[in-house]
């Protein structure tokens, strides 16, 4: 597979660009702490970069709000395939406490639709649920993103027997 | 000037070494987490009535309700739950609880939703779909209602006690 | 002076230009005056020392059908807040106090985008707070207006292209901002003459959120909470204190407690995270990894308190849903002994630093006078020798009981707000455990309450970034009009007078030394109009008492 040789390339040293769409901070503090001595995101030689044309992997947090949307499409356009995301936070992944307000976009995921639209192609996404998600949680994502371990969850369906 | 230009670093090195290494050695090793910490819930579906108490108190709508055909789904969304817990506390059931699951990273959307499944009860009168079985089953339980009564949808109920009601008046039907 | 006294002199005052005074909460004081002489009135109040902390404007359509402003002062020296209500009908204009109180001019625009009001001496502005696309004639808070009407963007906005005129550019995404936003420093040589801002990027619709049937009084301390992921508790605890205010609820002490005790272990990790990213920003890197792991046993500590790593969840309407028993209490004193001995050997090292003595002394000054002009609050202000606390000036929670300091510098620098900043957390950790210690038995909660409509009532708790103000009418189930005015609100338009003549090098952290939170400001919503409007935007920034300076 072409996508999983081009990862090779990055999993040893994934820099990765924090890339804030209107969040509350509260996933962007997190995420600077996961590079702090006590979770030490650098044991996997995970560097933080300051301009999206240096990026391996967008850590996206935020819903995407109206005024941001345009800026987000281009930043994302600036970085090289492959073009790896992980979203962080619920406000990421589904669009938090406000998925449906008249300011924001809601998510990664419907965001995505708009990306297609401007020709911005995203290689591979992970979601990383969490309010905000905890620095380790950040870090199984990114790891996940990168192949190093595997996905826990999965879709669950239970049927009430009655 | 010039003392502190390497006074300050010494120093440092000293607070440094005397702490020692902090980093967890997470995901190898376990995570920093403390007793209360609250992560994922967990719907019991042999709990479960399928009330939707949970649905109307979620602050984002990550529980979310819907009909499908004769059944009443209960979805759980994770990407969207805040893990505010405030679900578990309303619960009449003691059907959800908090769990400490963090470790919800997923490549698809799908993989991080939840449904509950409910079969629909069927109005003894009419044959509409109204209720889950097991909000009956179980309200039943708690309260003295006979299984007629329970077993009629609130339309059909409204008729029935209309008529009662006419019929104590001499109201011919 | 007490409460009736003050409240005796305010209606002297109001009788004289034909208003009317009522008496709302134990703490604040409602005047309505006729539209044509609030001008005298504001200047009347200011110069009695009020701070102005915002406004609020309110489509009261459905009750008087009448729009209306509620400017809200606060006598600091007395304790007391002032709401000032004027009002006009749909399509009269209504006059500004921005010429009298400097600090009004942002509020005031904002009620224009949202409600489309008709401000008299604002009309050529450009927007402050809505999206560049957004369609003219549709004003999101007025009440039919739906809360989850998305109006189509325009595709054009992609391929704009920013003005080839601009200063230097920093943001909207830029290593020192950890949020999307837009300042351009316009320089002479190394040195900053002008500074444009253009912010809004993080406006998610909060405030007209909480009006809509998703939420209900219950469930929008959640909705508080997540203004900001630094100082969430501060906005969920204004919240419910000012919901609580309103309804005349008692609170149990313990929650009281609680409340306080949580509220000062955020601003701990809030200063410790700030002053770790001042020094990331001056390239101290070891300072900054060093911080951060003497801030990390709080957020562990934050969690075995509350849940949640960011002291979210916990609290709601009549008090807290976390108690703290006792082992919980002897851990948290055992995290606050090593915390308080590790950071004082810490700064030890990091005041003596050159990198950040140096270039913190003697930049990005803020002279009193206009400190007090713009009404700045928090440690902006105690850096500048204001003695502004709301701990202390309007006592809540349980602060009453607790002894502190309130670290006050005058010289108005960089360094003076980072060490107020460090003196703060020292006296947070002795407050925590004083109230720790003093911690009374009884519930968390009260059973039940009742909500009365169409009360009003303004709540005011101490962020780590200064005061934050929340300004509520309450309505059915949930509040009609939900106003907060985060502290960043303030103080961003104190940066032009920081920024002007500070070399550039040392701009960013003058621009981070207020510690901006710009999710807090942003919660309602956003504007840019780069190429017509930039040179005018950067006069409203000034705010006309200082353009002609």
């Amino acid at each position: 597979m072409k996508l999983e040789e081009r990862l090779r390339g990055v999993r040893r040293s994934p820099w990765v660009y924090h890339l804030n769409s209107g969040s509350c901070n509260a996933c962007d503090i997190e995420i600077l702490d996961a590079l702090t001595p006590f979770f030490d995101a650098e044991r996997f030689g995970v560097k933080l970069v300051a301009s999206p044309r240096h990026a391996d992997v967008v850590l996206f947090t935020g819903p995407v709000t109206r005024e941001a949307l345009p800026k987000v499409v281009k930043t994302l356009k600036a970085v090289p395939r492959p073009r790896i995301v992980v979203a962080i936070g619920s406000c990421a992944v589904g669009g938090g406490i406000w998925w449906n307000t008249y300011s924001t976009i809601g998510g990664f995921e419907k965001f995505q639709g708009v990306l297609k639209q401007q020709g911005v192609e995203i290689d591979k996404v992970v979601y990383v649920p969490g309010c905000p998600a905890r620095p380790e949680a950040i870090i199984y994502g990114l790891l996940l993103a990168l192949g190093y371990v595997k996905q826990k969850v999965s879709k669950v369906v239970k049927v009430v027997e009655s | 000037m010039q003392i502190s230009r390497i006074a300050s670093p010494l120093k440092l090195l000293t607070i440094a070494l005397k702490v020692g290494r902090v980093t967890k050695k997470y995901p190898f090793g376990p995570p920093l987490l403390t007793e209360s910490f609250r992560g994922a819930i967990s719907i019991d579906p042999a709990k479960c009535w399928g009330c939707g108490a949970c649905t109307l108190v979620c602050p984002p709508n990550a529980l979310t309700m819907r009909l499908e055909g004769e059944k009443i789904v209960l979805e759980y969304f994770k990407g969207r739950c805040i893990f505010c817990g405030m679900c578990a506390d309303t619960c009449p059931a003691n059907a959800i609880i908090v769990t400490k699951e963090f470790e919800l990273a997923a490549t698809s959307v799908e993989d991080l939703k939840e449904d509950v499944i409910h079969k629909m009860s069927k109005c003894a009168i009419c044959g509409k779909p109204f209720v889950a079985t097991a909000e009956i089953r179980d309200v039943m339980k708690m309260q003295p209602i006979t299984e007629e009564y329970a077993n009629i949808c609130p339309e059909c109920r409204k008729k029935r006690a209309v008529k009662a009601f006419g019929m104590r008046f001499g109201a011919s039907t | 002076m007490s409460m009736k006294d003050v409240v005796k002199e305010i209606e002297g005052k109001v009788v004289e230009f034909g208003g009317v005074v009522e008496t709302i909460t134990d703490t604040a004081v409602f005047v309505e005056i006729p539209k044509e002489r609030v001008k005298e009135f504001a200047k009347w109040l200011y110069n009695a020392g009020a701070f102005l902390k915002t406004c609020a404007g309110v489509d009261e359509r459905s009750i008087n059908s009448r729009f209306a402003v509620y400017h809200i002062f606060g006598l600091d020296e007395k304790g007391i807040d002032v709401v000032l209500r004027i009002s006009s009908l749909e399509g009269e204009a209504l006059p500004s106090i921005a010429s009298e109180v400097p600090a009004a001019e942002w509020c005031e625009l904002e009620a224009r985008d949202m409600l489309g009001l008709h401000i008299l001496g604002h009309e050529s502005k450009p927007r402050l707070v809505l999206p560049q696309d957004w369609p003219n004639a549709v004003y999101p808070l007025r009440k039919d207006v739906p809360y989850d009407y998305r109006p189509p963007s325009s595709v054009e906005n992609f391929g704009k292209e920013l003005p080839s005129e601009v200063g230097l550019p920093v943001g909207p995404y830029h290593p020192i901002l950890h949020e999307p936003e837009y300042f351009e420093l316009y320089v002479e040589g190394e040195r900053v003459v002008d500074v444009f801002y253009r912010g809004f990027h993080v406006h998610r619709g909060i405030e007209k959120l909480a009006e809509s049937p998703r939420f209900t009084y219950k469930t929008i301390p959640f909705l508080a909470e997540r203004i900001c992921g630094i100082c969430g508790f501060v906005h969920s605890s204004c919240y419910v204190l000012t919901v609580e205010r309103a309804a005349k609820i008692e609170v149990p002490e313990r929650a009281q407690f609680i409340r306080s005790i949580v509220l000062e272990i955020e601003r701990i990790h809030s200063h410790l995270l700030w002053l770790g990213v001042a020094a990331h920003i001056l390239g101290y890197d070891a300072g900054f990894m060093h911080i951060w792991r003497i801030r990390e046993p709080i957020m562990v500590l934050a969690e075995l308190l509350t849940g949640s790593r960011k002291t979210y969840g916990i609290n709601i309407v009549g008090g807290v849903r976390r108690d703290i028993d006792e082992s919980k209490k002897k851990k948290a004193l055992d995290v606050l002994r090593n915390v308080r001995e590790e950071f004082k050997r810490f700064v030890e090292v990091f005041t003596s630093v050159p990198e950040i003595v140096k270039r913190a002394t003697g930049t990005g000054v803020l002279p009193k006078d206009d400190a007090r002009a713009l009404s700045v609050v928090g440690p902006t202000a105690r850096g500048s020798g204001l003695r502004r606390d709301v701990r202390k000036d309007y006592p809540y929670f349980a602060y009453r009981l607790a002894s502190f300091k309130v670290p006050v510098y005058s010289e108005g620098d960089n360094l003076a707000r980072l060490l107020v900043r460090v003196d703060e957390v020292f006296e947070s950790i002795s407050i925590v455990e004083q109230l720790l210690d003093a911690l009374p038995r009884g519930s968390i909660a009260v059973e039940s309450y009742e909500i009365p409509s169409f009360r009003k009532a303004v709540g005011a708790v101490e962020a780590p970034r200064g005061e934050d103000v929340h300004f509520i009418i309450t309505g059915h189930g949930r509040p009609y009009r939900w106003r907060v005015r985060a502290p960043t609100y303030q103080n961003i338009p104190a940066l032009k007078i920081m920024l002007r003549n500070t070399p550039l090098a040392d701009a960013f952290l003058t621009i981070a030394s207020i510690d901006p939170c710009f999710s807090c400001t942003d919660r309602a919503v956003v504007i840019r109009d780069v190429r017509s409007g930039f040179r005018r935007f950067a006069s409203l920034f000034e705010g006309r008492r200082y353009a002609n300076k």
